[in-house]
């Protein structure tokens, strides 16, 4: 690997900022996962494997819903609206809620009282049963996209210029355009006489050359011109996803340390017995924090898939946000609602930067290795209470 | 007494040392059936000519059907593209029992299951032919393919491959046979397309690292377009372990200024990449391989990817009897739908090539497919004719260039673009 | 009396892997894979029972090692094994302690920093680790990239594979039995006290955990050299699940619940291969009832209401089982994409998850809990029950 080669792409600092937002919108995707995971840990110290399969079961549940208003892949459907995004995300929380009640009732319920090594290969079972029978029941494990362009309103990009392009330059290659469109209109008239675009006869074939080279001219004067221009584009689908995440956020902050679920929560988090003793309903509170969290699970997944385009929905969906957004969770100190926000923002920022440097082969890498770090030096996660274990 | 560390280390060592020597009087385990050394070929893809051939001849047919075995991933990563393959190989099957069989003899398919892994893929191998099966179709992964193809090779038994497209799949055997393209064909054929035809100069390929059809693909066709004259930028991405969010690698495409983009990936990554490509402002041609063929396309795509070009086996609008033979029958069995992936055609191809072959065989057995398999020449299939007869197993087949457009009416949304033989490419 | 002893018991082994291999020979490729394969997990179950059993540490990474022990014998056997002009069997002994040796390397460099984590932490560690490896393979031409690498002699050796699983399992059973091993299994029962008893508790996680990546390293290589050709897709986040599984099943701690889980587990897939077309809906309702049995019998037992007998509860979870079964096959038929026929070939994988999930709801602490099988224990069991009916 020619490691200079690498140098100079890393210095190409015009991408920079445009990265960094990327990489701060999909740290947005992760952090939203993150936050049920973290919750669902916090009350039953659980890792629950199955949080990725119930999301992807949510993102069944959007597409089914879309699919039901009428959004289909083929003919005509209605016009997007702000409507059927709601009640897909509706639809996907309430299809995660239902798992999930089915989930803490039948498998985790029953091994509360068990060793957590024992609940956790419960989680990994579960896991895997829910994807290998998603593969088979539904709709025969066929990858289905969400046809985000046809419904939501959110689309194009907000676009921010931080420095502009060399005008004189895009003027001087403003000068080349009338030579190329006459070519292509040459070209154009000619392709009439012809067998098809890809079978010319001699003459076609040297207009169509005339034509590309001054194409060509045209596209390196201005590509010389915006060779310096750095603006940043935000999918506006993709804000939403980041002010919902900042927003559920907060509002579970405030649940937790608020009210008296949340008091009720903390207590079951720090001493099952206790709580019990005080008069908390152990088995509600943590129906309620389980649901809860698999609900936020529904709603990224109907997020994820609608606000990133072309998303494929199949039976593995789940499996790499879940892993990720655990890793955020982890990373940002599990239990801690903004440090699972914090972890995935670090997260996806990390992902991007390293797609910047030239080393997009090794991006998924690059979440483990920073959460080995972080953990080496602050065994709690970046926001986690630092409980060293001492050895 | 006080065991330490020593006689631990004692036991281990003093094991060994007995076991080697113990099975050293047996004269070693030469006589062990399933190890085979097949030529480790270091210099290069190239299938070499002289290919081992198995060391006995296989099975003959027993019992009151004729087993044949097909190995798939139905299970697990592979899944959409194992299930086309054994439908279609089912479908064949079908039609050949319909049609009265071998002499009044049915002949059963008998699926095994790998999950997308290796391994698996051998134990099926060897769970099938304990079963008495006397040929094996399968896989629609290389991997998968060579592991079938280890197993098969000390019985004898003949390997049609759907869709393994690796280069120096045929170093197993003589008893290895596909029915696909290989990668050094299908990649310079994009590339000589992008060059020549479309008129790129500065490609951007996006390659999925965790695809090993994709990684095979992207190689061959820097190799050719580079040797054209191009100028190519390799840009990398994680289907299995990532997500479908390529906002990053796209950035830095848009940044290198290229004129025109080729993704070696399937269409489950193309769909998203094309749309958010489009979204994020790049406008250039998009190309790839056959990967791409599946109506799904279209829903991950949308409008973006629609002027996109791939390379194909056929298309809907193809008229070749064979072709719309085998897409009455598909839509038949499978409420009017297309084939989910090119699979379905291969693994029909595959299924019929060896349902020929055990026609036009001498004897009703393992060696007669085999025999029949590599003495195939022209054998009309819907991917293409098919020619086996000293090719080393790999075809000579006809490649087209497709261009995406909208479903039509009859639901067609490829056009003909261009077509290629392999001559076209020397 | 104790070299006799020892003596002998190797001799013993050595002989009953040998007699493994000539029975084996004469079978079919198919049974021969099998048992190849079976010694491999044995091993990855018990290598991995040593840490996450006897020792108390979470690792859920444990194909790492394994991936590495077979990849590195792999580039060995690639480039140097004409040129040593070795016997087979020979060289493939080298391969495994080489592999081991590889996966040592990983498994201290790995373990050192990272078993000052405690639970849930060590185990993320573990399995980002996993995912590391998978990924710089894949970006390694060398190493094949995502295809795979073929090993360019194959060594099947069903002698050497059963022998490194009963190495495997005597290392283990040994090494808990003496001052060392006491060490392991204080560490596992409470940290501070080991330490305070004067218990290098660091020395004891890091040996632990590079004698289990050892293990795994060595089967890496007898697996690569058996089959010839393996890909990443071989050591993937799934594989160390059921690893993980084995050892949990068996009972966490217990050598010979984790060999017999291993075994059990790693059969299931493939003797589902036999399962045959059958009615979808059929086999969705057999796994929600035989879930939902479970759970009641679970809840029933832990209640405090007064407990039915255990004929009782057997013969009703039967009868309840099926008689829901039956109800939902007729139930659920009429639902979309339930209404026809499925082959059994592709629901190994649902119906593997499923007896994990319903395997651990029944018993939790694992098949062999805490113990090792053993004529005495097996006695106590079976002396005890009729006392319980009655």
């Amino acid at each position: 690997m020619d490691f200079s080669l690498h140098l100079v792409a890393a210095f190409d600092l015009t991408t920079l900022p445009q990265q960094l937002v990327n990489g701060l919108l999909n740290g947005a995707i992760y952090a939203l996962i993150a936050l049920g995971y973290t919750m669902v840990y916090g009350v039953l110290k659980l890792i629950n494997f199955a949080h990725g399969e119930v999301f992807m079961l949510g993102a069944y549940g959007a597409l089914f819903v879309s699919w039901y208003l009428g959004y289909r892949p083929d003919g005509a459907s209605p016009p997007a609206s702000y409507l059927t995004l709601i009640l897909m995300l509706l639809g996907s929380m309430l299809v995660c809620t239902v798992a999930a009640f089915f989930i803490e009732r039948f498998a985790y319920r029953p091994m509360r009282s068990q060793p957590r090594i024992a609940s956790l290969i419960t989680a990994i079972g579960l896991s895997l049963l829910l994807q290998y029978s998603a593969q088979i029941f539904l709709l025969n494990g066929t990858p289905q996209t969400i046809q985000a362009g046809k419904l939501s309103p959110f689309v194009g990009n907000v676009t921010l210029n931080l420095r502009g392009p060399d005008q004189a330059k895009l003027d001087e290659a403003e000068k080349l355009k009338p030579s190329m469109t006459a070519a292509a209109a040459a070209f154009k008239a000619r392709l009439p006489l012809e067998k098809g675009e890809f079978d010319l006869s001699p003459e076609g074939k040297k207009l169509q050359e005339e034509m590309r080279v001054a194409e060509r001219k045209y596209n390196e004067a201005v590509n010389a011109g915006t060779a310096h221009a750095v603006k940043i584009a935000i999918p506006k689908g993709q804000v939403v996803l980041f002010v919902t995440t900042i927003f559920l956020m907060a509002m579970l902050t405030y649940l937790v340390m608020f009210t008296k679920q949340g008091r009720a929560m903390r207590a079951v988090s720090h001493d099952f017995n206790a709580a019990s003793l005080m008069g908390i309903n152990i088995d509600n509170v943590i129906v309620f924090t389980f649901l809860l969290g698999s609900a936020l699970a529904g709603a990224g997944a109907m997020m994820y898939c609608t606000f990133i385009p072309g998303t494929k929905i199949d039976a593995f969906t789940g499996l790499t946000p879940g892993v990720k957004a655990f890793t955020a969770a982890v990373l940002g100190g599990i239990g801690n609602i903004p440090g699972a926000v914090l972890g995935g923002l670090v997260m996806g920022v990390a992902e991007y930067v390293v797609v910047w440097a030239g080393y997009d082969s090794y991006r998924d890498a690059i979440a483990f290795v920073i959460l080995i770090i972080v953990l080496l030096f602050h065994p709690g996660g970046l926001l986690g209470s630092s409980k060293v274990e001492k050895v | 007494m006080k065991p330490s560390i020593k006689t631990l280390a004692f036991t281990l060592v003093s094991s060994i040392v007995l076991g080697a020597a113990l099975t050293g009087c047996n004269g070693g385990s030469s006589s062990d059936p399933g190890k085979t050394t097949p030529p480790a070929d270091d210099s290069g893809p190239k299938t070499t000519s002289t290919r081992p051939a198995p060391p006995k001849d296989g099975p003959m047919a027993e019992g009151d059907t004729i087993k044949i075995g097909t190995v798939c991933s139905v299970t697990g990563d592979n899944k959409p593209w194992g299930e086309d393959s054994y439908q279609g190989s089912l479908l064949a099957v079908e039609e050949f029992n319909a049609a009265g069989g071998l002499n009044g003899k049915k002949v059963e398919l008998i699926l095994g299951d790998s999950a997308s892994k290796p391994d698996q893929a051998k134990t099926a191998t060897e769970k099938l032919m304990s079963q008495g099966v006397i040929a094996l179709i399968g896989e629609v992964s290389s991997g998968n393919t060579i592991q079938m193809a280890k197993s098969a090779f000390p019985q004898g038994i003949p390997v049609v491959a759907v869709g393994a497209t690796r280069t120096d799949l045929g170093n197993e055997g003589t008893h290895v046979f596909r029915v696909c393209y290989s990668d050094d064909f299908q990649g310079p054929v994009m590339a000589k397309f992008a060059y020549d035809l479309k008129g790129c100069r500065n490609v951007a390929v996006m390659t999925d690292t965790s695809l090993p059809y994709s990684q095979g693909l992207s190689a061959s066709f820097i190799a050719t377009f580079e040797k054209l004259g191009g100028k190519v930028k390799e840009h990398k991405y994680t289907s299995v372990g990532g997500t479908n969010n390529y906002s990053g690698q796209l950035t830095e495409v848009k940044s290198e200024n290229p004129d025109g983009m080729f993704l070696s990936g399937y269409f489950t990554e193309v769909g998203p990449i094309v749309n958010q490509a489009r979204a994020a402002g790049i406008t250039v041609p998009v190309m790839g391989g056959d990967g791409w063929d599946s109506d799904q396309i279209l829903a991950s795509g949308g409008d973006a990817i629609v002027g996109g070009y791939f390379c194909n086996h056929y298309n809907n609008a193809d008229k070749r009897p064979q072709v719309t033979d085998f897409l009455n029958k598909w839509h038949a069995k499978h409420g009017g739908k297309d084939p989910g992936t090119t699979m379905g055609a291969l693994g029909y191809d595959a299924m019929a090539l060896t349902l020929d072959a055990l026609k036009r065989a001498k004897s009703v057995g393992a060696k007669g497919i085999l025999d029949a398999l590599e003495d195939t020449v022209d054998y009309k299939g819907v991917s293409g004719d098919i020619t086996l007869r000293g090719m080393n197993g790999n075809p000579e087949k006809r490649a087209i260039v497709v261009e995406i457009t909208k479903k039509d009416a009859a639901g067609n949304w490829q056009k003909f673009a261009k077509d290629f033989i392999p001559a076209d490419l020397k | 009396m104790f070299w006799g002893v020892r003596f002998s018991s190797i001799v013993l082994a050595v002989l009953g892997c040998f007699a493994i291999q000539m029975l084996a020979k004469g079978g079919a490729p198919y049974f021969q894979t099998l048992i190849v394969l079976a010694g491999v997990y044995v091993t990855l179950a018990v290598s991995l029972n040593l840490i996450n059993g006897i020792t108390g540490q979470f690792s859920i990474g444990h194909a790492a090692f394994y991936m590495i022990g077979a990849y590195s014998s792999g580039v060995l056997t690639n480039n140097y094994f004409k040129s040593a002009h070795m016997p087979e069997l020979a060289w493939l002994v080298l391969m495994m302690i080489a592999g081991a040796c590889f996966a040592a390397i990983a498994g201290f460099v790995v373990g050192l920093p990272s078993l000052r984590l405690k639970g849930d932490y060590l185990a993320i560690v573990t399995m980002g680790f996993g995912e590391i490896v998978i990924i710089i393979v894949r970006n390694q031409k060398a190493l094949g990239e995502s295809y795979g690498m073929t090993v360019g002699t194959k060594i099947p050796s069903i002698f050497l594979t059963s022998l490194l699983a009963v190495t495997c399992i005597a290392l283990c059973r040994n090494l808990i039995k003496n001052v060392h091993g006491l060490s392991f299994l204080a560490v596992r029962e409470d940290e501070v006290a080991s330490s305070a008893m004067g218990v290098n508790v660091t020395r004891v996680k890091v040996t632990a955990f590079v004698i289990g990546s050892a293990l795994a390293g060595a089967a890496g290589a007898v697996y690569g050299h058996s089959l010839g050709f393996f890909s990443p897709t071989n050591f993937t986040m799934d594989i160390s699940f059921v690893i993980l599984t084995m050892v949990v099943l068996g009972g966490s701690g217990s050598i010979t619940g984790a060999t017999v889980a291993a075994i059990v587990l790693f059969y299931i897939p493939e003797w589902l291969r036999d399962l045959k077309i059958i009615p979808m809906s059929g086999f969705i309702g057999a796994i929600i009832a035989t879930i939902a049995v479970v759970a009641i019998v679970k809840r029933t037992m832990d209640g405090h209401q007064a407990r039915p007998t255990k004929t009782a509860i057997i013969l009703g979870s039967i009868v309840g089982g099926i008689a829901l079964t039956i109800a939902l096959r007729f139930a659920l038929k009429g639902l979309p994409g339930l209404e026809g026929t499925i082959d059994g070939n592709k629901l190994r994988s649902v119906v593997l998850a499923a007896v994990l999930v319903i395997l651990m709801l029944l018993r939790p602490q694992g098949v062999f809990a805490h113990h090792e099988f053993s004529w005495n224990w097996l006695k106590k069991l079976f002396g005890k029950k009729p006392a319980v009916v009655a």
